[in-house]
């Protein structure tokens, strides 16, 4: 054949067998074979056929890959754009026609159509609006014209049926795609025109100009119930007036070389993804601690940091984590939010295990520390005993009492941090008593953790270090606040 | 130079086959000689009526082929000089006369195959680039959340193609590769929807690259469409579910009550996938790994059910030695030559193709539930009672099981690593000396359902079952569990 974009022989169309092996699945007088014929016309004039993906759709379409000789892969019903995408970001020098038909870009697809049209991304998406759904037999289509009977409208379609859908004035319309063209196929001239607008579509593409969106007003006699020649005349005389042909979009002219896509190719490259990887992560750091902090626990050490959204509890819990993890020991933390972004409740639970955490939650901690009343009365009694309490003076008043084997303290967190500079340090000082008070880990830990949560705003690591210190301080000279 | 002339002496003609004619009559209305006009005679072959053509006002203008919507309809017929005798030529002067010439010469009409040869594709036989291993230093553990330790092993893995729609609380894993895979060239893309993501999932797993999403349950039932289509066209891709409370929107806390739409209902149709179920975040990372590698063994998704606690949870995280650069199986619809041949699909109108198609689906299963269950035991090998847990769960019924043999109870912890296929036959040694189970769950039993439907497949009558669940976004407590297990008679206190 003269057209190599058409397998010799349809192999997948019952197995090749019999007329079935050179002859589409498609009723007389169909538009698909049309579009099919300047589709694959076209991807041999350009030159493009070993590249090219074709996104079979679903309807009557759906054997597309019966008879183009590219790459197929067909697709969930009004998916094929997305499919498409897909295919377009795994090799950007691939060719994707997303063809599809009304239900399927119209109807159920309508979200990825827009989608995939506003991307911009060089993808061709060819769409066959016949006003009818023709596979499941003749139901009404998003683009069925008022009055016309289907199946599903069987009185012609009425207003609560909805009107019809102009799909290529709305792509027309979106900023994405850079040539969007109505064609139709009765009558030879229109049919030049719709073989140029469907080379143009791959062309575009080609040149990684971007997106290119051709809809094609199709016949289908067999559910307009009419003659081939009659359902021509129909389009034209009623599909037309609703759906005008012409271009609706063509800024082909303004991509200039640098709005046009840049094929890529991804990175392999061992020390660029390690590097990635580890980058904010951190090197590991020095240990400074000499054994587990058994006086604490023997092999496991269970910590609740509670307040409010903003006190700094999860980051504070963050540091002990990766302070443990630095030590060689294993650690786990665990938010808890409320569900406002800020100053809601905010708990963090963190464990600290000589081999292996366990479970990680806190529900007994050893260690509490409460930067506001409400948090102070909910986990006060559920520390566990011989364990610690640190509460910040400043805001809690009225501390309830406690177990006689629970050592409890009040620090004036907030009234330090706000003394120092910023009151959103109020978390470190909590952690420089918690250092003093318990010895958890050596204060150089702690410090190195601290310098390596800030390594990327380095001049903020004085002022920390500075309350770090303070809250160490508070606890050993007895500051207990105003 | 003499064949060139041969050739321009006689314009191309059209002509056609009339079994390959259904009669629309598009071409009729094209011709301005009117050579073509509606047949009149039935095609015994076909039960269709093609055209009738006259040749002698054709000027060979084409506009009829043009209207054919026949790929072997209408088309213009040329004559190749290399096949035809030149001297042969001389004297004819009509289209006809070189029909009849050029039949005589070179091919019986009536065979179409002859005429369009044999061939289906030029494209050459589809040819697998393997993945490569290159090796990866030794590195101090790093600190990291359940979520970034997974979006960590995705990108080890060779994952340089990642789609989502934000959710809490898997955002993590979309947010770091959206920060880290242009870095790569890599892609992160940002779907209209779930159902938008597992489609370009779709496209990149059927062009034979790994691709991942990040979701949390009601993302996940979204995407089933899009999973039953992938197993059905045998298409990889990894799914990485942290499970939240439910039904419904629910809310943002951790549960487990997705079990039973990852192992029983991906989808329509006959569809399984391989479900993980890790309990740490060096597991995420692990699992998420190994879901690459076993997504494109069984051209089968993956799913990784966590949840939203490990998701959140930070830990020390150890980087394997090596990552992948993957390659491109022979399947694949990459785009080029060398996979032209190839079609990703899941339709087949043939009942008894699709019969064999699910057949095979099925030896894959079967594959899948003989190869690759996987659990973690846990003082098991003396346990009277068996507590069974996974995710963030398990990890407090570990803690249970340590606080209770520190007490001298012989109680173990079976936690599977895969939950379909069930590991099974890992649990069934364990049972023999099992007195009673003890499920811990934050589901209404969905963990409990895969492990008696496992037990009853394989004929095993269980022992006494009991459970501690929760739901809503709460998880069962270590003390639970301890008084759980404490409360059956053949606990010796």
């Amino acid at each position: 054949m003269s057209v190599s974009t058409f397998y010799d022989r349809f192999e997948r169309h019952a197995q090749g067998e019999g007329l079935k092996g050179h002859a589409t699945h498609y009723c007389a007088g169909c538009g698909h074979g049309l579009a099919h014929k300047y589709m694959a016309e076209a991807i041999d004039e350009l030159g493009i056929q070993d590249r090219t993906i074709a996104i079979s759709p679903v309807g009557c379409s759906v054997f597309l890959y019966y008879y183009m000789d590219v790459g197929n892969s067909q697709a969930a019903h009004g998916r094929a754009p997305v499919v498409g995408l897909g295919h377009k970001l795994a090799n950007p020098e691939s060719i994707v026609i997303s063809y599809q038909g009304d239900g399927d870009l119209a109807s159920i697809g309508l979200a990825e159509t827009f989608q995939a049209a506003q991307v911009g991304l060089p993808i061709s998406v060819i769409f066959i609006n016949n006003a009818i759904y023709g596979m499941t037999g003749g139901q009404m289509a998003p683009t069925t014209l008022m009055g016309q009977q289907t199946t599903t409208t069987p009185r012609g379609r009425e207003r609560v049926a909805g009107l019809p859908i102009r799909m290529a004035e709305m792509i027309g319309q979106m900023d994405g795609p850079v040539y969007v063209e109505r064609v139709a196929l009765f009558g030879a001239k229109q049919r030049v025109k719709a073989k140029k607008a469907i080379k143009k579509a791959l062309q575009l593409q080609v040149e990684n100009k971007g997106y290119s969106f051709v809809e094609v007003l199709s016949e289908c006699p067999t559910h307009l119930k009419m003659t081939p020649l009659e359902a021509e005349k129909w389009v034209e005389e009623n599909m037309v007036p609703i759906f005008p042909l012409g271009v609706q979009k063509d800024i082909t002219e303004e991509i200039t070389p640098e709005l046009e896509f840049k094929p890529f190719k991804p990175s392999f490259d061992v020390e660029e993804v390690k590097g990635l990887i580890i980058e904010g992560a951190e090197n590991g750091v020095e240990r400074f601690a000499s054994a587990f902090p058994e006086h604490i626990a023997k092999d496991d050490i269970s910590l609740k940091l509670a307040g409010a959204g903003g006190d700094g509890a999860q980051t504070a819990a963050l540091l002990l984590t990766r302070m443990a993890i630095n030590e060689g020991l294993d650690s786990t933390h665990i938010p808890s939010y409320g569900p406002e972004s800020r100053g809601g409740t905010s708990y963090a639970d963190v464990r600290i295990a000589k081999e292996e955490v366990l479970s990680p939650a806190s529900p007994t901690p050893n260690i509490l520390i409460a930067f506001n009343a409400p948090s102070l009365t909910k986990f006060a009694p559920t520390v566990a005993s011989g364990g610690t309490i640190l509460y910040d003076s400043s805001v809690i008043s009225d501390p309830p009492s406690v177990n006689g084997d629970i050592q409890m303290y009040g620090v004036p967190f907030t009234e330090i941090a706000t003394t120092i500079g910023r009151r959103v340090i109020k978390n470190v000082v909590a952690l420089g008593a918690l250092q003093a008070m318990t010895d958890i880990f050596p204060e150089e830990t702690f410090l190195a953790a601290i310098r390596q949560a800030l390594a990327a705003k380095c001049a903020m690591i004085p002022m920390n270090e500075e309350a770090f210190q303070w809250g160490q301080k508070a606890v050993r000279e007895g500051i207990e606040g105003e | 130079m003499e064949s060139k002339v041969a050739k321009l002496k006689i314009k191309p003609k059209p002509f056609l086959f009339p079994e390959f004619c259904k009669g629309c009559g598009r071409c009729i209305e094209s011709c301005r000689f009117d050579c073509i006009t509606e047949g009149t005679e039935i095609n015994p072959e076909t039960g269709l009526t093609p055209v009738n053509i006259d040749l002698e006002k054709c000027s060979g203008c084409g506009l009829c082929v043009s209207a054919c919507p026949e790929p072997f309809g209408l088309h213009l017929r040329t004559v190749d000089v290399e096949e035809i005798d030149n001297d042969a030529l001389e004297g004819v002067h009509s289209f006809q006369e070189m029909v009849d010439l050029f039949d005589k010469a070179d091919y019986e009409l009536e065979d179409p195959s002859e005429l369009f040869g044999p061939r289906e594709s030029e494209a050459p036989d589809p040819v697998a680039i393997p993945d490569e291993w290159l090796p990866l230093a030794h590195h101090e553990p790093l600190v990291l959340k359940g979520n970034y330790a997974s979006a960590v092993g995705a990108i080890l893995a060779g994952c340089r193609h990642v789609y989502g729609y934000p959710i809490t609380p898997s955002t993590e894993g979309a947010e770091l590769m959206a920060k880290l895979q242009p870095l790569m060239d890599g892609v992160f893309f940002q779907a209209v929807s779930e159902v938008a993501t597992v489609n370009m999932m779709y496209g990149t797993g059927g062009a034979g690259l790994p691709s991942m999403t990040f979701t949390s349950s009601p993302g996940f039932s979204l995407m089933l469409e899009g999973v039953s289509y992938m197993v059905g066209a045998e298409v990889p891709g990894v799914f990485v579910n942290v499970m939240r409370g439910g039904p419904g929107l629910g809310n943002i806390a951790p549960e487990q009550a997705d079990i039973k739409l990852a192992c029983r209902g991906l989808g329509h149709g006959n569809s399984h996938a391989i479900v993980l179920t890790p309990s740490t975040p060096q597991e995420m990372l692990d699992l998420t790994m190994l879901a690459f590698d076993l997504t494109f063994k069984y051209r089968n998704p993956v799913v990784i059910l966590g949840d939203g606690y490990l998701g959140q949870m930070t830990g020390r995280v150890k980087l394997p030695d090596r990552l992948k650069k993957p390659g491109i199986p022979e399947w694949a619809v990459y785009g080029d030559l060398e996979h032209r041949r190839n079609l990703i699909c899941s339709i087949e109108l043939s009942e008894p193709v699709q019969e064999q198609h699910n057949i095979h689906l099925n030896e894959k299963y079967a594959a899948m539930a003989a190869e690759e269950q996987r659990a973690d035991l846990f003082h098991t090998d003396d346990a009277e009672v068996l507590v069974v847990a996974t995710n963030t769960p398990a990890r407090m019924a570990k803690g249970a099981v340590q606080e209770l043999r520190d007490q001298g109870v012989k109680v173990g912890l079976f936690r599977p690593i895969t939950v379909w296929p069930f590991p099974i036959d890992l649990l069934k040694p364990v049972l023999e000396h099992t007195k009673r189970i003890v499920m811990v769950e934050a589901s209404p039993g969905q963990l409990e359902d895969e492990l008696r439907l496992a037990l009853s497949k394989a004929g095993i009558q269980p022992p006494i079952i009991d459970h501690v669940r929760h739901y809503g976004g709460i998880l069962p407590q270590q003390s639970e569990v301890v008084e759980k297990v404490l409360e059956g008679e053949e606990v010796a206190q």
